[in-house]
């Protein structure tokens, strides 16, 4: 949920509480007033009717009072309280509507008689008072509220606005790219401080990350360099006429151990560089055709090892991939399927738009499957294989939203890359 | 032919120059930025050997220079970096291949002698080994004035030979040469003696002499039997 939504919707729960609540004390206090206004004249006309009584010690029915103003019935006795206000309804003497009224009870004696005497007054005006009041209520609050709430809703999103713009450009915001983050400087000061900080947290992230693709690239330097020599100084010993077998042996098994520190060097570097995402330029790649390609560049060392290619490729797999990666991700899957192969085995290669897999014939795997993936796990002990293939493979799906899994059913071993 | 290999690690820039004076080069090297830009401004070259790393500066930089000074020297750029960009900017800028370290001797050897032939006589030109002819333009291969068809990789293989003639070859030099870096070398050891074994027997059978000469443990040679 929005935030501006949030504020929103407490300040209209909020205020609806307490706009019903002020209606309901507003319309009480109204309504308190004139009941006193009314009980006050009843009481008037109280001493008015005492007041006719004591004079004339007789009651007529005087024009002053109007039909059901007021009603003198003689009783037998007093009721139990002296004087009371109720609210009643009489029926109107021309259309039968019930009108409500305020009456005051009290006991009077007339010529040595008690009488009741219910003095009445008609609330029928107050009523409307009442309602006109309470209409033009609810109208002026209603709209104080709606006013309210959208000035609300303007300051808020003004107010508001330098957020937004620091959220919009930290999410535009790329590590990969040298351009640093600029942010505006508002007025407000916590706003001001929120893009100060969020600026120099920025630049050194940038600057950690410049840094460790730097070390990424200088350790590479660092290493291949003495590699090369070592590499350069072998090849010109082995120029040498009259070398034992055993000393043949030794700078053999030097050249080797070079040679993998080489590639163990490389394999590693890429893995970096593939967490780091220093590979930016990805691009729509359709694996299924790429695999496929890389087949046929292979087909000398399939022939040579007489494995056959079965290509099953009913739709592109398309994914975004940069091309170096793509690249190392087929060549890696190619290699591993060819390695772990068997004399005269066979090389499946199907593709849906959903799924790809390569599978091949091979021995049974010594290894847990499930720590197949892992570095330096391998298989086959030679010189040559550093254990990296398949991490490299992982990696590349890990960051680049694919997913690869394994599986061996009978003597096939199968990697299926999908879509995560 | 004179060549200047700028390279900051003195032991291999002193393995490069032994390797190309044994082949009759003239060989100069400088290790660091100031050195070669002297030796550029003062010295013609046919090619130039560069590292990108150097203490006081950039290949890169090297490179442009060289450009503007003598557009026609060859360049062989050869870094640690095995990185994407590099290779394509080197190539914007002007040079003419790219060597990711650590790398063979007997390949950047075979890489400059096929960056001279195309620099200076546009590629017209033949390889002569005593009764072997291989013209590069055409890829054709003759044997005593007879016209011996070989196979893409046999010719890479003997081209690749030629190039280091009286030099040890490792296996893994050839098989890298032949298939790039990517190969399994395990599998391509037993093809390059394939390859080996076919291009000995296509010469034999056209009646040139056995040059090829495997070396126990170490790979092959190609020489005067």
């Amino acid at each position: 949920m929005k935030l501006l939504t949030k504020t929103n919707q407490i300040y209209l729960g909020f205020s609806l509480v307490i706009y019903l609540l002020t209606a309901l004390v507003f319309y009480q206090i109204i309504r308190l007033l004139i009941y006193d206004e009314v009980e006050s004249r009843l009481q008037v006309e109280r001493k008015d009717f005492e007041t006719y009584v004591r004079e004339h010690n007789a009651w007529t029915d005087s024009p002053y009072f109007v039909e059901n103003k007021i009603d003198v019935i003689p009783v037998s006795r007093r009721g139990p309280v002296r004087e009371a206000f109720t609210d009643t309804l009489i029926k109107n003497r021309y259309d039968d509507k019930l009108i409500p009224f305020r009456q005051l009870t009290f006991y009077e004696p007339i010529k040595g008689v008690i009488h009741r005497v219910s003095i009445r007054k008609s609330l029928i005006q107050t009523y409307r008072l009442i309602e006109v009041i309470s209409v033009a209520m609810v109208l002026f609050l209603g709209l104080l509220l709606l006013g309210m709430f959208w000035f609300q809703r303007k300051l808020s999103g003004r107010l508001w606005l330098p957020f937004y713009d620091t959220l919009s450009r930290i999410k535009r915001f790329d590590l990969n790219n040298d351009t640093s983050l600029e942010l505006s400087k508002p007025a407000i000061t916590e706003f001001n401080e929120l893009n100060d900080v969020l600026q120099k947290m920025a630049a050194k992230m940038q600057q950690d990350y410049r840094s460790l693709k730097e070390f990424t690239e200088n350790a590479s330097h660092e290493m291949q360099t003495p590699l090369a020599l070592i590499n350069a100084k072998v090849e010109q010993l082995i120029q040498t006429e009259k070398l034992t077998e055993t000393q043949t042996h030794w700078i053999e098994s030097i050249y080797q151990a070079s040679r993998r520190i080489s590639r163990l060097n490389q394999g590693l570097l890429l893995l970096a560089k593939i967490e780091n995402r220093q590979f930016s330029d990805s691009q729509p790649i359709d694996l299924a055709s790429l695999l496929a390609e890389k087949l046929t560049d292979m087909d000398e060392v399939l022939s040579f090892k007489q494995l056959s290619v079965n290509v099953q490729t009913t739709s592109p797999f398309e994914v975004q991939l940069p091309a170096a990666l793509a690249d190392s991700l087929v060549t890696n899957l190619v290699n591993n399927a060819i390695k772990h192969n068997q004399p005269s085995g066979h090389i499946e290669l199907t593709s849906t738009a959903e799924l790809l897999c390569l599978s091949n014939t091979g021995g049974q795997l010594i290894s847990d499957p499930e720590r197949l993936f892992e570095r330096f796990k391998k298989e086959s002990t030679g010189p040559d294989s550093v254990g990296l293939g398949l991490s490299i493979i992982r990696q590349i799906c890990d960051s680049y939203g694919l997913s690869i899994s394994y599986r061996e059913t009978s003597g096939i071993h199968q990697f299926c890359i999908s879509r995560v | 032919m004179k060549v200047l290999v700028v390279e900051d690690e003195q032991g291999l820039a002193e393995s490069i120059t032994d390797y190309m004076v044994k082949d009759g080069y003239i060989c100069e090297t400088a290790a660091t930025f100031r050195d070669a830009e002297e030796k550029i401004h003062l010295y013609t070259y046919d090619c130039i050997i560069v590292d990108l790393t150097l203490p006081d500066g950039n290949g890169f930089q090297i490179i442009e220079m060289l450009k503007r000074l003598i557009a026609t020297t060859g360049v062989i750029i050869i870094s640690a970096r095995n990185a994407l960009e590099d290779k394509l900017k080197g190539l914007e800028i002007g040079s003419d291949d790219y060597l990711t370290k650590p790398f063979h001797l007997s390949e950047l050897n075979a890489r400059v002698k096929s960056l001279l032939r195309r620099r200076q006589f546009g590629g017209h030109t033949e390889i002569r080994f005593q009764e072997i002819v291989v013209v590069p333009l055409t890829r054709k291969v003759f044997v005593n004035g007879q016209l011996t068809t070989l196979s893409r990789k046999e010719y890479d293989l003997l081209l690749y030979f030629l190039s280091n003639v009286d030099v040890a070859l490792t296996k893994a030099s050839i098989a890298e040469h032949l298939w790039g870096d990517n190969i399994d070398s395990a599998d391509s050891f037993d093809m390059v003696y394939s390859h080996i074994k076919n291009l000995r027997r296509k010469l034999l059978e056209k009646g040139a002499a056995d040059y090829v000469q495997s070396i126990y443990g170490i790979g092959y040679k190609f020489s005067q039997p």
